[in-house]
């Protein structure tokens, strides 16, 4: 069963992340999920995989009401993302699923009907969570072509999808970066290999440099906290991206 | 095992509703398997009966040639035309019926799927009210779709038996033109080996349609 981890709390305001499955098999990727609360509402990031949704489920479950998960907010389109949206729906017919509008006719492939679907414009949009706004950030060809991360001013955090990644050994589980220049090996194949664009790249840093984050949290690996935030951003500036060998 | 079978079923007090994945994946995908050659054995027939087709439209100009003496081959050629007609029909309704069962199995292996991981998360979360309330909601929605199966099953039956019953009338057809040949005079040899492969051809739909009624998919041993 995953663990959860409360990153952010202000009264009814609050992060969770659902992280580390100790059971999980080898052969699906780890992914952290996200869950959002506020007025009693939860928004969960990027929900993961089907294989992986007992784990999800009861993590969360232990902690909040998955009836009241009002929508899922989807990075982009991959498997691992948000292929367990029909098992979420389960729990809320009504909720929404918030994604690029280029994925809006391919992830009913997953589930859902035509009208689970909120279309986030590629200039991105405000998600509203009981009177929180949370902002969908642009962060196209990283590395999906249709891809947002959300960021929460009110936390001052960045949930930043594949961006961030690290594939982490058995022996470097923990939650946060320790230790960046060791951290950051672990991520440096994988941006260079998954991230398709140095230019879409470059917009991103520059974007997102203007944003007051606390912490950045991907979806693979550990969360970036602190100086550690714009360690990343300038280390990611300085990569070369979109090539098949480091 | 039947479609009415292929549900999953409770196990354990009300306390505790893990369900138990069955066979349903299995027997789905088994199913699915039956399908698809059932759906080749009626290709098979069209073909074969769209030959017949050919062979009659042959044989009618033939018995035309051969005049008087084989005026009553010439009509059974043309009934024979009918009845490949009527048959490629009935089994043109069978390739929809076919269409419709295999979108229900497929949903049978797509849900079961998704019944293994609700039956891990129910294992994980074994008293979440909410969970039980997904999972009765998802065994009624299981019934339905194996009712719906169950229909379409016993409806493709008795399409399939329909055209058994078609072809003993083709059989009876490929006799009677057998005998008229040999009233064929000059032409009684040729008007002969026509009808001998009609006879033939008969043979092989009879024989594809009674490995069909004995498939599986209908409780047969095929
Ligand atoms: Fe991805
Ligand atoms: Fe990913």
């Amino acid at each position: 069963m995953k663990t959860t981890q409360t990153i952010f709390e202000d009264g009814g305001h609050k992060w969770t992340a659902i992280v580390r499955d100790p059971a999980k098999p080898e052969f699906l990727i780890d992914t952290n999920e996200y869950l959002v609360q506020h007025g009693g509402q939860g928004l969960l990031l990027d929900p993961g995989g089907s294989e992986i949704f007992p784990a999800v489920f009861s993590a969360l479950s232990s902690e909040f009401d998955p009836s009241k998960i009002a929508g899922i907010f989807a990075s982009h389109q991959d498997p691992d993302i948000v292929s367990s949206l029909a098992l979420w729906l389960e729990f809320n017919p009504q909720m929404k699923c918030h994604v690029s509008w280029l994925w809006g006719s391919f992830i009913p492939h997953f589930g859902g009907k035509g009208d689970t679907f909120v279309p986030l414009p590629d200039e991105g949009a405000v998600i509203p969570l009981a009177g929180l706004q949370l902002q969908a950030i642009p962060a196209h060809y990283l590395h999906s072509s249709g891809n947002l991360h959300l960021y929460d001013r009110q936390a001052r955090i960045l949930f930043s999808g594949d961006v961030g990644a690290a594939l982490l050994p058995a022996e470097k589980q923990g939650l946060f970066v320790e230790d960046f220049s060791s951290h950051i090996r672990f991520a440096e194949g994988f941006h260079r290999r998954w991230m398709g664009s140095n230019e879409a790249k470059r917009q991103w840093c520059e974007r997102v440099s203007h944003l007051e984050i606390d912490m950045l949290c991907p979806q693979h690996g550990a969360i970036y906290q602190g100086a550690d935030v714009q360690r990343f951003i300038n280390w990611f500036d300085e990569l070369h991206v979109g090539v098949l060998r480091s | 095992m039947t479609a009415e079978e292929n549900t999953s079923e409770w196990q354990g007090g009300d306390e505790a509703f893990v369900p138990v994945a069955t066979e349903s994946s299995s027997g789905a995908a088994l199913d699915l398997l039956r399908i698809v050659r059932i759906n080749e054995e009626i290709k098979r027939v069209v073909s074969v009966a769209f030959k017949i087709n050919i062979m009659a439209l042959n044989a009618i100009f033939l018995a035309k040639r051969a005049g008087n003496a084989a005026l009553g081959f010439g009509v059974l050629s043309n009934e024979l035309r009918v009845f490949s007609k009527d048959l490629r029909e009935g089994m043109m309704a069978l390739t929809r019926q076919i269409h419709d069962l295999v979108a229900e199995v497929s949903v049978i292996l797509q849900e079961s799927r998704y019944d293994r991981v609700f039956a891990e998360a129910a294992l994980a979360a074994p008293d979440h009210a909410q969970l039980h309330t997904v999972l009765e909601r998802r065994e009624a929605r299981h019934g339905e779709r194996a009712d719906r199966i169950a229909s379409l099953r016993r409806g493709l039956r008795l399409a399939i038996d329909d055209a058994a019953r078609l072809v003993e009338l083709g059989g009876v057809l490929a006799k009677s033109a057998k005998i008229e040949a040999a009233y064929g005079a000059g032409f009684a040899s040729s008007l002969g080996q026509v009808s001998g492969e009609f006879d033939g051809i008969v043979e092989e739909i009879r024989s594809s349609l009674d490995s069909l009624r004995r498939s599986g998919f209908f409780g047969g041993s095929a």
